[in-house]
């Protein structure tokens, strides 16, 4: 304690590491690629076997919401607008990014607050926001959502597609196969909801956490500690301070809680999961696009049969995405991996995104 | 083979390539087109012309650090620049949008007229088209440009253990064009590094045998253009990755934006591939000149079992940097 190390020696320190190889898990997009992009994953083998786990909110937007999102940008004097890495996931056929070269009215905002300005400037038209992401992103959805109705707009609704971190955890771990002794913590949800969401992990399941940031010198740190504590169960430690409190920003949990409430999700490649999505309270039903224009509820608590094939059809292919989205399977694992799947023709979800397990991996792997 | 040309056909990365050599060199084929510099190289009686063209379509037209103008005339002698040649005249060819304002046209203008001075050519033919409103936005440029190469400079064959050197901080007019197009309020000390390469003429001539090739990465950035150079040699490449320079704005701003200042255009700074003996010599000589004062060695090439070009940091993790796939990166130049 006390004392500052350099990455080499906490790398040297894991490589003395005893016992058997110790498994980790991250849940963020950004920890994958941070790990990918400094080759951290190959410099900690084998005493630590890194798994990439469903935190890419992209990766996990079921296909029945990208084809209802483009369905959308075909009716009249409408503008969809939404987050870039979304544009090149594919629906069942198709992604937005092939319906805006069609010269369909698709714009990517940085922030949701400029579909505000955006409404504001078009009154003739009604724009639609994708509101796809985690807890990082729901509070600014519903600071826009309210900013909307204190604003009077009526031009202006968005699609929620958003998904809660706790649920999906609890999905994995509740799967006595798991294997997994550790979780690096998504530093930005966290900074959100606070350390004390992530205490779980540790309390009721006996798996160390540790909430990292994204440097270089964050992540080798957050896997030092953990194998540091590797014989203690349930570890638990809050690297992120100075951005993670243990409450958390109470300001945006106070947003999230008064526009939305959680209902079920459904996530691509897995399934259904109880609780893990977001839904506009009554109060905001206004700007909700998905009642608006009457859009079939896809956080709906049951598969179609379409679904289910679906995923036994993937399975059939062999894309093993449920499992390397579930941390059961790394990318190289999976047969189609860099042959039949690459960026350019992906087939499961984890190619799909930039953030992807399988994209990242196929980017920076060396 | 796509039916329909597509935004990610003009993002200059694998898709650009692939429309160039199926349908413009397909039917284009000669050696000089083939050769694939950025400036076709030929005798011409007893002088050795270089001859290049290049079309601007930037949006913003304005930006932080210059505007289309400047890019139009900075564009296209930096590719006679790095072909060994001494720009000399230009031709230009503007088709503007019916309600374009004067004034900004006057303005542009007058910045081509200022670089035209400083970089010594004069603009000797053109030519003006106005289309009716809404068949283009704003306006489009086209330059090309003649030089003579005195030097005799040519390309050369690249050995393992060439090192690869970059005259300034990367990635820092497609960053600026990016905030401006993705309507992000920050303030911070970045703009486009749009600028004349001719100042580095003198160390082309004074090395021009230990200067294996040259090239100035916009479109695609310095990640594109290495690749280019690996696509002539059997050799991969290494890269320090604490050695390229990047100014923490435009670090900060990838971050934010989710891109790699590798993949992001420069527009005044040049990629050269210099003999590993010579190496030191070059680079002093370049940072003895203003505009080269940031150089630095970046990377060399290297024998590998699988060519690749990778990036090695400090603590020893290494990632590969891939060829450029596609972007949305707004246009750029």
């Amino acid at each position: 304690m006390g004392k500052y190390l350099r990455i080499e020696e906490m790398l040297s320190s894991i490589h003395n590491m005893d016992g058997d190889s110790y498994t980790i898990m991250e849940v963020c997009g950004s920890h994958t690629e941070a790990i990918k992009k400094y080759g951290i994953g190959e410099l900690v083998k084998p005493q630590i076997r890194l798994l990439s786990g469903p935190g890419c909110p992209v990766c996990v937007t079921s296909e029945d919401y990208i084809d209802k999102a483009i369905e959308l940008t075909k009716v009249k004097d409408i503008i969809i607008t939404t987050f870039g890495d979304m544009l090149r996931v594919k629906g069942r056929k198709e992604n937005l990014l092939e319906q805006k070269e069609k010269g369909r009215d698709i714009r990517v905002l940085y922030t949701p607050i400029d579909a505000i300005d955006l409404a504001r400037a078009h009154m003739n038209k009604e724009i639609i926001f994708l509101a796809v992401g985690f807890e990082t992103t729901a509070p600014i959805i519903a600071l826009a959502i309210k900013k909307a109705r204190q604003e009077k707009l009526h031009n202006l609704s968005f699609y929620i597609g958003l998904k809660r971190m706790k649920p999906i955890l609890r999905y994995i771990f509740n799967d006595s196969d798991h294997g997994i002794k550790g979780l690096i913590c998504p530093g930005h949800v966290a900074s959100v909801v606070g350390e004390h969401y992530f205490e779980f992990i540790s309390k009721e399941y006996g798996i160390s956490g540790v909430i990292a940031g994204f440097e270089s010198k964050d992540v080798v740190q957050a896997l030092y500690y953990l194998s540091l504590n590797k014989e203690k169960s349930g570890y638990f430690n809050n690297l992120y301070r100075q951005c993670v409190s243990y409450q958390g920003n109470q300001k945006a949990i106070e947003l999230m809680e008064e526009v939305f409430d959680d209902c079920d999700a459904k996530l691509r490649g897995i399934g259904i999961i109880e609780g893990a999505g977001f839904h506009i309270q009554k109060e905001y039903v206004e700007y909700d696009a998905s009642v608006r224009y009457q859009l079939e509820e896809h956080n709906v608590n049951k598969m179609t049969d379409k679904e289910i094939n679906k995923c036994q059809d993937i399975k059939r292919n062999k894309c093993v995405c449920s499992d390397i989205l579930l941390g059961k399977s790394e990318p190289k694992d999976c047969p189609l991996y860099g042959g039949k799947c690459t960026p350019e023709h992906p087939v499961g979800p984890c190619m799909i995104s930039g953030e992807g397990s399988c994209a990242i991996s196929y980017k920076y792997l060396v | 083979m796509d039916e329909i040309i597509k935004l990610i056909h003009g993002d200059g990365g694998k898709h650009t390539s692939q429309l160039i050599e199926e349908i413009f060199y397909k039917n284009f084929q000669n050696k000089y087109l083939l050769d694939q510099g950025d400036a076709a190289t030929f005798q011409l009686g007893n002088e050795l012309i270089s001859y290049t063209t290049d079309s601007f379509v930037v949006k913003p037209i304005f930006f932080r650090g210059g505007n289309i103008g400047k890019l139009a005339v900075c564009g296209t002698v930096n590719d006679l620049v790095v072909s060994g040649a001494t720009p000399l005249y230009l031709s230009t060819g503007f088709i503007i949008e019916e309600g374009f304002e004067r004034k900004k046209l006057e303005k542009i203008v007058e910045t081509m007229r200022d670089m035209c001075t400083q970089a010594n050519v004069s603009i000797v033919t053109g030519d003006t088209k106005v289309v009716e409103k809404g068949s283009l936005d704003e306006i489009v440029i086209n330059t090309s440009g003649v030089g003579v190469n005195y030097s005799g400079y040519k390309k050369n064959k690249i050995d393992a253990g060439d090192k690869i050197l970059i005259t300034g901080g990367i990635g820092e007019h497609g960053t600026t064009i990016a905030v401006d197009r993705y309507h992000m309020k920050i303030s911070g000390d970045y703009q486009s590094d749009c600028a004349l390469l001719t100042p580095f003429l003198s160390v082309v001539n004074e090395y021009k045998e230990a200067i294996k090739c040259m090239r100035d990465p916009t479109r695609g950035g310095v990640a594109t253009v290495l690749h280019e150079f690996m696509k002539t040699t059997e050799y991969g490449i290494c890269l320090y990755e604490e050695e390229i320079p990047i100014k923490p704005s435009i670090r900060a701003v990838n971050k934010l934006l989710g891109f790699d200042p590798l993949y992001m255009a420069c527009e005044g700074r040049m990629v050269l591939v210099v003999k590993r003996e010579e190496a030191d010599k070059v680079l002093r000589m370049l940072q003895s000149i203003e505009s080269g004062k940031d150089t630095c060695i970046i990377g060399e090439f290297a024998q590998m079992e699988d060519k690749m070009i990778y990036s090695r940091n400090s603590f020893g993790g290494k990632r590969i940097i891939p060829e450029l796939v596609s972007s949305i990166l707004p246009r750029i130049c």
